[in-house]
Formats: C-alpha cells, structure tokens, sequence
C-alpha cells in the first residue's frame, strides 16, 4: 500500500539521473572520437614519400597480365630505389631540422596552434622510423650498407644541389652575352661621341690592350694559387 | 592519412626485361601530375641505376665517400695544370679550353663522392677560366664564370668576387658591381684589392668621368 506512492515519486528522479547520465556519455564518446579522428586526420607534415612508395612497389612487383609469375627486380635496381629513398630522407631531414627550431620558438610565443606542433613531432617520430627502416632494408641488400647509405645519400643530395645552382648560373651566359653584344654597340658608339668631346673617355674599357706588365704579373698570381 | 608507416602506395611500375629500367605500366590511371613526377622519379632512379653500374667490381654498393679515388682528381689536376700552362704562355683561348674540359671532369664526378671535393675543384677551375675570358676580354662569361666559382666557395675565393666585381665593371654594369663587391667585402673582410675595386666604383658611380685610376688598376689585378 504505502510502496506504490513512493514508487510513483521515485520514476521521475531516476528517469532524470538516466537521461543526464545517458546525455553526458554520449557526449563524451562522440567528442573523444571526434577529437580522435581530428589527431589522426592532422595533415602530414609531408606529402607523400615517392622514392619510398616505388621502392615498395618494386618489391611487390605484381605479375604481368599474362604470365604467372612475378617479374624478378634484379637487386641492382632495388639498391638504386632505396638510395633513391635516402636521398629523399636526406632532404627531409634537412627540413625537420631547419623547421624544429623554429617551431618550438613560436610555440613558446603562442604564435602557432598546438595541432601544428603536433603534426611536427609526428613527422619526427615517423622520420626516425623511416630511417632505422632503410637502415634495416640497406643491410638486406649488402653487407653494413646500413651504415653508410646515408653518408652516401647525404653527398647525392649535396651534389645534386650544387650542380643545379652551377647549371642555372651557367645558362645565364648566353643571354649575358646577346645583352653584351647589343650593349657594346651603344658603348662604342658613346665613346666616339665621348672621345670628340674630351680625350679620356669611360667607353675604353672594352678595347684596352693587354699590356706586358700585367701579363707578367699574373701568372706569378696563379701560381701561389694552385 | 597519406603515409603510414606499415602501409605504401602501391604504384604501376613496369620493368623492362633486358634493359632493366623501370617505367609506368601502361595500364596506368595516375593522374597527369602524378605521372610527371614519377616518371621524372624513375629517370632519376633509371640514371642512377646506370650510374651504378660504374662502381668497381668488388662493390655492390656506393663505397662511403672516403677515401675518395683518386684517378679522376688526378686527371682533373692534369687538365688544370695544362690550362696553367697555357695561360702563362699568353694562350688564353686555349687555357680556357683546357679549364672547361677540367670542368666537366669534375662535375662528371660520380654523385656519391664528396661534394665538398668538387666544390674545390671546380672553384679554383672556373675562377682560372673566368681570368682568362677576361684577358680575352669576354666580360659577360668572365662574369658568369666568376658568379659559378663563388657559388662553389664562397668563403676564401676573394679573387672570384674580384673577377666578377670588375667584369660588371666593365661591362658598365655598375650599381651591380657595387652591389657584388660590397656582398664579397662582407664575406671576404677587407680583402685589399676588393676594397681597392669598391672604392673604384664608387668613384666611377660618383663622377662617371673619374677614368683616370682605372687602367692602373686593372694592370695591377689581373
């Protein structure tokens, strides 16, 4: 008798404890999964690693359409793929460091977000794997490749740079040239205009003759040199 | 999530039988960009793949880079000395002939050995090239050369800063020059002759007229 009054006064505070409850988890499970998904979905540091991505492809080779079998990459092609791979991590190497300090100096300031910083360890700690990964697979291919593949990357990368910046200068030469070509015209035909009006004038330089005294100098000069 | 570290993106390579170099198969579906930047990946591979193959027999692989080998210093230090020879004999179309031949020998120089090592090489090289185009009075690659020999080294090539500072010069180029030789006064410290060539064009820039020190100059340096 006395139960079903009570009862009756009692639905309405659990129902309210059970739908809080109920609110509150689901709350948190969505916010946690979407926070999950949002760490996870941090864009890469890096765009996707090429040199890796055929250095993988030609280890899992697929069969051609016809034949059964798999074609057999010679291991001289493979070693040449992961050195390919290493020059790469050399180059993003180079990247991380130039870009560490100056992220964690504009993390201390508050001028970047959080997320970037963590796309930034990320890319470390991905980079440190990739690393003792082609360390591993150089020591497949040969005997303690392991240990100097990256010095060997290391001056593919550096030579590679420097031979780009020599080219490019080097092509100027024929634009230099025509340019010289057009400008001496002009030049000369200042100087006569000059050497009318005074006897010394700024074009000469161009048709100076080579005198003795400065031949003889200079190859004293060259000789300290080389 | 484009790379993980257990995954990779499988790619339509194909590879030749007998040449064994690599290419896209052709049933391919990569897209326009993405096919011009593997296929220049797989010229890159295909070339060093070939470049491979010049190592010395018992190497399978890239040996580190030193100690270096020392034949083609050897024929690099020839082709030098040969353009030197020539150049103290007044021949300066053949001594820059003999430098360009050293130039490529140099940058012919197998990737993997020591960057530094070519830089060296090639600096002094197109440095001794750059003075005889200036001999012969060819400013414009006199001044290209010069630019190339400080690209190489640019600490302690004072005479490659000079060399281009006084082809600008030359070529009535001047507020460049001026801009060239005060770069090569920072890095160089006051080195006597950059100095004396700033100082030159400054008078040049100044008075446009002040041509009377210049062919002292000029004999001096050289």
């Amino acid at each position: 008798m006395f139960s079903l009054p009570d009862w009756r006064g009692l639905v309405l505070p659990f129902a309210y404890l059970i739908v809080l409850t109920g609110t509150f988890m689901t709350f948190s499970t969505i916010y946690r999964k979407r926070k999950a998904q949002q760490s996870a979905n941090l864009a890469p540091w890096f765009g996707p690693h090429l040199q890796r991505n055929v250095y993988l492809s030609l280890l899992h080779m697929e069969p051609e359409n016809g034949s059964e079998k798999t074609p057999k990459v010679p291991e001289s092609v493979l070693r040449a793929a992961l050195l390919r791979r290493a020059v790469e991590d050399i180059h993003r190497i180079i990247q991380i460091r130039a870009a560490k300090a100056a992220c964690s100096s504009l993390l201390q300031r508050g001028s970047i977000g959080d997320d970037l910083w963590q796309r930034f360890q990320r890319a470390e700690k991905e980079m440190e794997e990739e690393l003792r990964d082609v360390v591993m697979e150089a020591n497949a291919l040969a005997p303690n490749w392991g240990q100097s593949i990256f010095q060997t990357a290391n001056e593919i990368a550096a030579n590679t740079v420097l031979r780009e910046r020599l080219d490019e200068i080097q092509a100027q030469a024929t634009q230099e040239k025509e340019w010289w070509e057009k400008r001496r015209a002009t030049v000369r035909s200042e100087f006569m205009k000059e050497l009318e009006g005074e006897e010394t004038g700024t074009g000469t330089a161009p048709g100076t003759p080579v005198d003795s005294s400065s031949v003889a100098s200079s190859p004293s000069k060259k000789k300290g040199k080389n | 999530m484009a790379e993980d570290l257990n995954t990779y993106t499988h790619l339509p390579l194909t590879m030749d039988p007998q040449s064994k170099s690599i290419s896209i198969h052709p049933s391919s579906t990569l897209s326009g960009p993405q096919t011009r930047a593997l296929e220049t990946e797989l010229a890159h591979l295909n070339a060093l793949h070939r470049s491979l193959h010049s190592l010395d027999p018992p190497h399978v692989v890239p040996p580190p880079p030193i100690p270096v080998n020392p034949k083609r210093s050897a024929q690099v230090t020839k082709l030098r000395d040969s353009g030197n020879a020539e150049y103290k004999k007044q021949r300066y179309a053949q001594a820059a002939q003999f430098y360009t031949l050293g130039i490529q020998m140099a940058l012919a120089r197998p990737l993997w050995e020591p960057s530094q090592l070519v830089r060296e090489e090639v600096h002094s090289l197109l440095s001794n090239r750059a003075q005889a185009h200036m001999w012969l009075q060819e400013w414009p690659e006199a001044a290209v050369d010069a630019e190339a020999s400080v690209e190489a080294k640019r600490v302690g090539n004072a005479k490659a800063w000079f060399r281009r500072g006084k082809s600008l010069l030359e070529m009535g180029r001047l507020e460049e020059a001026r801009e060239w030789v005060g770069k090569g006064l920072e890095v160089e410290g006051e080195e006597k002759e950059l100095a004396e060539l700033g100082r030159e064009i400054e008078r040049r820039l100044e008075g446009k007229s002040g041509a009377g020190g210049k062919e002292g100059a000029y004999g001096e340096k050289a």
